[in-house]
């Protein structure tokens, strides 16, 4: 699974890096910094949680 | 007679395509008005004649996202005491921009972390003076100390400033509630307004000198220091900002927890269901602030035509950007009218979204977490005090005293 985050839609909300520290961090801004740009296993799970945790729908997951 | 399967939307909130988001009774109990406006009205007219009421989650987040259409640049619309724009939430991109970036940084989740365990400590002191007595006032004794005084904390403030901040804040934001009249008309509302404004520009104003002569680990040193893009912000801009913090960094939090613990004392098994698994409470939290949205709607100025759901909105028209409402629609959030606490996806637009996203949302989610931990360690169990009808105030969703009991162990 491959994730993308569209930079220019992220705000700082923040859910990404609360509910799956493993694949985000945030900048300085607190805006939102992908980890992990390619995903397997439970990682998969944690992945689509935090993509429909967006509420600026940044992130993309593609299989 | 109506029909019993048919409920009427309470009166007193209006009927369906015409909205009043300042009764008493629609800010006791909003969901029934939100649901009935997003599934048959998505564009209602407000009876205070303010402008039009936008519901529906699509429309709403569409709108949060667009400021070039729906703006924030609408200081003198809303007439909150202020003799220039509070920034950022009254400037647009891309000006606002700059100023998020001195801002952002400063209210990172990373930073507030820094101040969670005083966040701890005061909750636990906060209810050391009142455990063992079994009955407090929830918004008196902790809900308005606790949020408040983190904010003086990080405005580098004495603590015992607490109460002139409190009148400030309400002086703008309920002046109703302040105004020495029966029946407070608008002009004295008004007036109290624009001299409690006078009295917070005063007051910054002497922080600001007193930061520069003795700069601090405080926000407003920090304003006087940090540049972007090669320039420093000027006193007024500081004085801008210091404006806004006091709004939004007094009443929002100390609303969200009497919100929360007004549903709680209410749901018995939804509170024992916290105390027997707190680590569900980060997702209560989320979940409690889609159900409650204590700040019901944001308002907007539309800078172009826009035709919605049938309905046009003109150039220079306010709308009320309902998230209370966006936060019940089923589109976005399946079984939206029922209370989840581990609810798997909750895009919920209580903190709003898009450019304007809420500053202080990290700090509000340490603040509410921290306090419904705390709490629900220390109180397991409550109720609302016999005979106490709490009295929630419009627009902000404040319960100015909630009186609770429970019994010692």
């Amino acid at each position: 699974m491959k994730l993308r985050v569209l930079a220019d839609r992220c705000t700082g909300h923040g859910r990404c890096y609360d509910l799956a520290p493993e694949l985000f961090d945030e900048d300085e801004d607190g805006h939102c910094r992908l980890l992990v740009p390619v995903v397997s296993g439970d990682l998969e799970a944690k992945a689509r949680v935090a993509a429909q945790n967006c509420p600026e729908e940044a992130i993309v997951v593609s299989d | 007679m109506t029909d019993p399967e048919s409920p009427e939307p309470a009166q007193e909130a209006g009927s369906a395509d015409a909205v009043n988001l300042f009764s008493g009774e629609f800010a006791r109990c909003p969901q029934p008005v939100y649901r009935d406006l997003v599934s048959r009205c998505p564009v209602a007219h407000s009876v205070l004649g303010d402008g039009k009421v936008i519901s529906r989650y699509e429309d709403v987040i569409w709108a949060l996202r667009n400021p070039q259409i729906f703006s924030s640049e609408m200081e003198l619309q809303l007439a909150l005491g202020t003799e220039r724009p509070m920034i950022p939430q009254q400037v647009d991109p891309p000006a606002q921009t700059r100023y998020r970036k001195v801002l952002d940084p400063r209210f990172s989740k990373k930073r507030m972390r820094e101040i969670e365990p005083d966040i701890r400590r005061h909750a636990n002191a906060l209810i050391d003076a009142f455990a063992d007595t079994g009955q407090c006032d929830f918004a008196r004794d902790f809900a308005v100390p606790l949020p408040c005084t983190a904010f003086l904390s990080l405005m580098g403030l004495p603590h015992e400033e607490l109460p002139r901040f409190l009148r400030m804040k309400d002086g703008i934001i309920r002046p109703q509630e302040l105004v020495e009249e029966e029946v407070p008309d608008f002009a004295a509302m008004q007036a109290l307004r624009v001299q409690t404004g006078k009295d917070i520009y005063a007051y910054f104003r002497d922080v600001i000198e007193d930061r520069r002569r003795a700069p601090g680990d405080d926000m407003i040193s920090y304003l006087l220091e940090t540049e972007v893009d090669g320039a420093r912000l000027t006193d007024e801009d500081i004085l801008d900002v210091s404006f806004l913090l006091i709004l939004a960094g007094l009443d929002t939090v100390t609303a969200t927890l009497e919100c929360n613990i007004a549903y709680l004392a209410g749901h018995p098994a939804q509170r024992e269901r916290l105390v027997a698994d707190p680590a569900l409470i980060p997702s209560a939290v989320e979940e409690l602030m889609r159900w409650e949205t204590p700040v019901t709607a944001v308002p907007r100025l539309v800078k172009e035509k826009v035709t919605l759901h049938g309905v046009d909105i003109e150039a220079g028209e306010m709308v009320s950007l309902l998230i209370g409402a966006a936060n019940l629609d089923d589109e976005e959030f399946g079984n939206a009218d029922a209370v989840e606490f581990d609810r798997a996806r909750n895009r919920h637009l209580a903190f709003g979204g898009g450019a304007h996203r809420c500053l202080g949302s990290h700090l509000a989610r340490l603040e509410l977490q921290v306090a419904m931990e705390v709490w629900h360690e220390r109180v397991p169990s409550y109720a609302i005090a016999p005979g106490a009808v709490p009295v929630f105030s419009p627009g902000i969703r404040e319960i100015r005293s909630l009186p609770l009991v429970w019994a010692n162990a």
